[in-house]
């Protein structure tokens, strides 16, 4: 019967082209379909002399090889609404949840986001032996099915079409699931504290990235992922949109782009070279190449050895260098507004990614200004003082006074995003323009989003004689950087620029907790895998 | 013709109580009258006087004690410069308008380098003409740094709005050049707001109170007591009757304004004060300038020749 079975099966539905994942799929279908051998054995043991008149309505397909290319239209879920009612279609989706009771099985199907409800009643076109191969199932399988739209008179709360719900008909295992999960969906979701409260399982961090695959599966880490694909997006558009140009820069260089201590070593053939730290130089040679605007998207690495929750060892940083012409807040305000875009384009577009990460994580409304609010280092370094931090005027802000300067300057002014501009010279790196007025401080910029910093800028020495003394100041051995001085020397348009982190952005724009929320396979010093 | 004598009907010596809430006069009829007259003739005083300047030369005497004391008192409170000449700032905050040389380190706290910034949330919908028109006193008479932005929680605003404090300074990449901020943040709030120092002082809610607020860092409130109040009382009526008030009432208070500038120039006399600025900006608002009553035309036009009103003009128009 188990052969007729999938036979029947097979000649009927096939699927189109298996996508990405071929060889994952095979290894599961392989299993699932041995797994279904022994089920369907002995089911056949026990309901041998029972007739199954809706044998060929269900079962396990055979591993999608691309044997066929059917012509059959999937119906997405999230396009399941009543005005489909009564229309006969097919959805694949994985099961969610799934729950027997008699002789009907209700299944939750799952596609991305979006859930429906799905029902299998024995009569006309099911089997008591179809209901029952339904309801065993395992859970996060991928299906077929065939059924009928119905509009139900109650709205579905616990699923995401809640006006519509699906009578099966056929239904078809694509690719089995196994029947242990390391981690539940349910569990994955529920909001913080809620667990404890009821004494209710939550996953925690570790359990998740070690099972990234399935922990991406949730609403929540849907919402995220597609979300900070819109930060992307929105960069590269508004950037473009203002003339500027996307470059490539190298990430194996020669020598640390800044300072050296916190650089990985990679061998290279006879010699070693250094994983990017930022591609810093190579956006300024692009400027004295003239480009005059340029952006750049790419990994920038990071041997920092901080646990912390906003450090990675491996991040994408989002670059911009780009000329002026008599001030360097011409580039601050081109930031700034590009920001206030992005804000602006998430707040618009992904209304529904932001609810439903504030449903597990609730935060405040991200609020900003427009134009962004510019205080200098000295106005924070006094507002601190009013509240009782003592700090000396050129030490760097540590990360408890920057929060507090966040919370100070959102108290004041209800914004969570502002420059704080003029930093003092001594906790910069030795490409950054001292102060016109006060050699003591310079024309640096940090941005900060809920009180942490997203971007490190500044106008950079675009003069070979300044950098060479700036340089020896640091102690910065020359020889090292002598192709990154030598390429102000045919003459350099003066020039600013900063690097923004996407993970961060993604994480504070949405107010979690934690940078590895945003990553989608985090690097950290304690972190290599998957 | 000789009489006879008779009795006394009553003993000479009659005790009686007399009242004590009168006067005491000496008895006209009395003896030594004469007397008591001859002496005030020659210049001598009458002793009870004397008790009496000396009992005033007391009470004036411990009037100025306590002046001095509650000098003393204002010096501490205003000043954390302990150092700093309490005269000096009575003489300055003079009742010429507008010419007072207030201390902003006095009225707003020690400057700890920072700029002093005085943040304005304030709703499109009602724009606060009066704030605007006291700005543009205040950048007469400090190096202001103005700023306008708009809240997230606001979507769209006016053109107007936006540049409603005037073209944006030359200066402006330079904060610590300025002596004041002022900056203007369109949102979403139902009553205007102000913050300044958000450590020691709570919000202050309502544009009439801001516009004291920022009226007293221009040095020019009136001292006189009842002048103070008068402009008080002014304020609150142009902001309760006039802004938020029926239309019954709005005529009500149009017609004691116009009672009250048919007596003067302005609403406190001579001179031009809060008084005048709320009040002209609630009625421009009310937007019933043209069937207002012509003393209140009269005063609204010599509001509009000062100059401070153009930017509360051009957004009405």
């Amino acid at each position: 019967m188990t052969k007729e079975n999938v036979q029947g099966a097979s000649e009927e539905e096939p699927q189109g082209q298996s996508k990405k994942g071929l060889k994952k799929q095979q290894k599961e279908a392989e299993k699932a379909a041995k797994k279904a051998e022994k089920q369907a054995k002995l089911a056949d043991q026990q309901e041998a002399d029972e007739d199954d008149f809706a044998k060929d309505r269900y079962g396990v397909c055979p591993m999608v090889q691309s044997q066929q290319k059917l012509d059959r239209a999937l119906v997405r879920v999230q396009d399941l609404t009543p005005e489909k009612a009564e229309q006969q279609i097919w959805v694949r989706a994985r099961i969610h949840t799934s729950r027997a009771k008699g002789k009907q099985c209700f299944l939750v199907l799952r596609h991305q986001q979006f859930t429906v409800q799905a029902l299998i009643a024995v009569g006309d076109h099911a089997s008591k032996q179809m209901v029952k191969f339904a309801a065993n199932l395992t859970k996060e399988s991928i299906i077929d099915v065939e059924a009928v739209v119905k509009k139900v008179d109650q709205k579905i709360e616990s699923c995401s079409q809640q006006d519509v719900e699906l009578h099966v008909e056929r239904i078809f295992v694509i690719s089995q699931s196994e029947p242990r999960l390391p981690l539940q969906l349910e569990d994955a979701v529920r909001p913080e504290g809620d667990g404890d409260e009821e004494g209710r399982a939550t996953v925690n961090q570790d359990t998740r990235l070690d099972n990234r695959v399935i922990d991406l599966r949730t609403t929540t880490s849907q919402a995220i992922f597609r979300l900070q694909s819109g930060v992307c997006q929105l960069f590269r558009d508004t950037l473009i949109n203002k003339g500027f140009v996307e470059i490539q820069t190298p990430k194996i260089i020669s020598a640390a782009s800044e300072g050296g201590a916190n650089v990985f070593t990679v061998s290279y053939f006879k010699t070693s070279a250094y994983l990017a730290q930022s591609p810093q130089l190579y956006k300024q040679m692009c400027i004295c190449a003239d480009f005059d605007k340029v952006f750049c998207v790419g990994p920038v690495f990071r041997a920092e050895d901080s646990n912390t929750h906003r450090h990675l060892t491996e991040f994408v940083g989002l670059d911009i260098e780009m000329a002026f012409n008599y001030h360097y807040h011409e580039v601050v305000d081109y930031i700034t507004d590009t920001m206030v875009q992005i804000f602006k384009g998430l707040h618009d577009r992904f209304q529904t990614e932001i609810q439903t990460v504030n449903k597990q994580y609730p935060s405040e409304p991200f609020k900003f200004l427009e134009p962004t609010l510019r205080l200098e280092y000295k106005e924070g370094l006094a507002m601190l003082k009013a509240a009782g931090v003592e700090m000396g005027d050129e030490d760097d802000l540590s990360t408890p006074n920057e929060k507090l300067l966040g919370r100070l300057v959102k108290e004041k002014y209800d914004t969570d995003f502002y420059v704080l501009d003029k930093y003092p010279l001594a906790v910069r790196p030795f490409y950054t323009m001292p102060d016109p007025n006060n050699p003591k401080y310079s024309n640096s910029y940090d941005m900060f989003m809920r009180g942490e910093e997203i971007l490190s800028g500044a106008q950079r020495v675009h003069d070979a004689q300044l950098l060479t003394e700036r340089a020896m100041h640091h102690g910065i051995d020359l020889e090292k950087i002598k192709a990154y001085i030598d390429s102000f020397r045919y003459g350099a348009p003066p020039h600013a620029g900063g690097g923004i982190g996407l993970e961060r952005v993604t994480m504070l724009y949405l107010g979690l907790h934690n940078i590895r929320q945003t990553s989608m396979f985090p690097r950290d010093p304690k972190r290599l895998t998957p | 013709m000789p009489m006879y004598q008779v009795k006394p009907v009553s003993p000479g010596e009659i005790k009686i109580d007399l009242p004590t809430c009168m006067y005491k006069l000496p008895n006209v009829h009395a003896q030594g009258t004469s007397c008591d007259e001859h002496a005030l003739q020659n210049g001598e005083v009458d002793p009870t006087v004397k008790v009496l300047e000396a009992r005033q030369d007391d009470i004036l005497k411990r009037l100025y004690e306590l002046k001095a004391t509650v000098d003393g008192l204002t010096k501490t409170v205003t000043t954390p410069d302990a150092d700093l000449d309490a005269t000096t700032l009575s003489q300055g905050v003079s009742a010429t308008v507008f010419k007072g040389t207030a201390d902003l380190d006095c009225l707003l706290g020690k400057d700890l380098g920072a700029l002093r910034d005085i943040v304005i949330n304030a709703n499109p919908s009602n724009p606060p003409l009066s704030l605007l028109v006291l700005h543009s006193l205040l950048c007469q008479r400090y190096r202001v740094l103005s700023a306008v932005h708009v809240h997230s929680s606001v979507t769209v605003v006016a053109p107007s709005l936006l540049s409603c404090l005037g073209p944006r300074h030359t200066d402006s990449y330079t904060r610590h050049r300025f002596e004041l901020g002022f900056t203007l943040i369109w949102k979403d709030v139902s009553k205007l707001q102000m913050k300044f120092n958000t450590q020691n002082m709570c919000p202050i809610e309502g544009e009439a109170n801001v516009a004291r607020f920022l009226y007293r860092l221009l040095g020019a409130e009136p001292q006189d007591p009842v002048l103070a109040t008068q402009m008080d009382s002014w304020i609150d009526t142009a902001v309760f009757q006039l802004a938020e008030g029926s239309g019954k009432e709005q005529a009500a208070v149009l017609r004691s304004l116009n009672g009250a500038l048919g007596r003067s120039p302005w609403l406190l006399g001579q001179e031009f004060s809060l008084a005048d600025i709320v009040s002209a900006c609630c009625v421009l608002q009310a937007n019933n300038c043209t069937s207002a009553p012509p003393n209140v035309q009269r005063w609204l036009k010599s509001c509009q020749n000062l100059g401070h009103f153009n930017c509360a003009y051009e957004l009405l128009h």
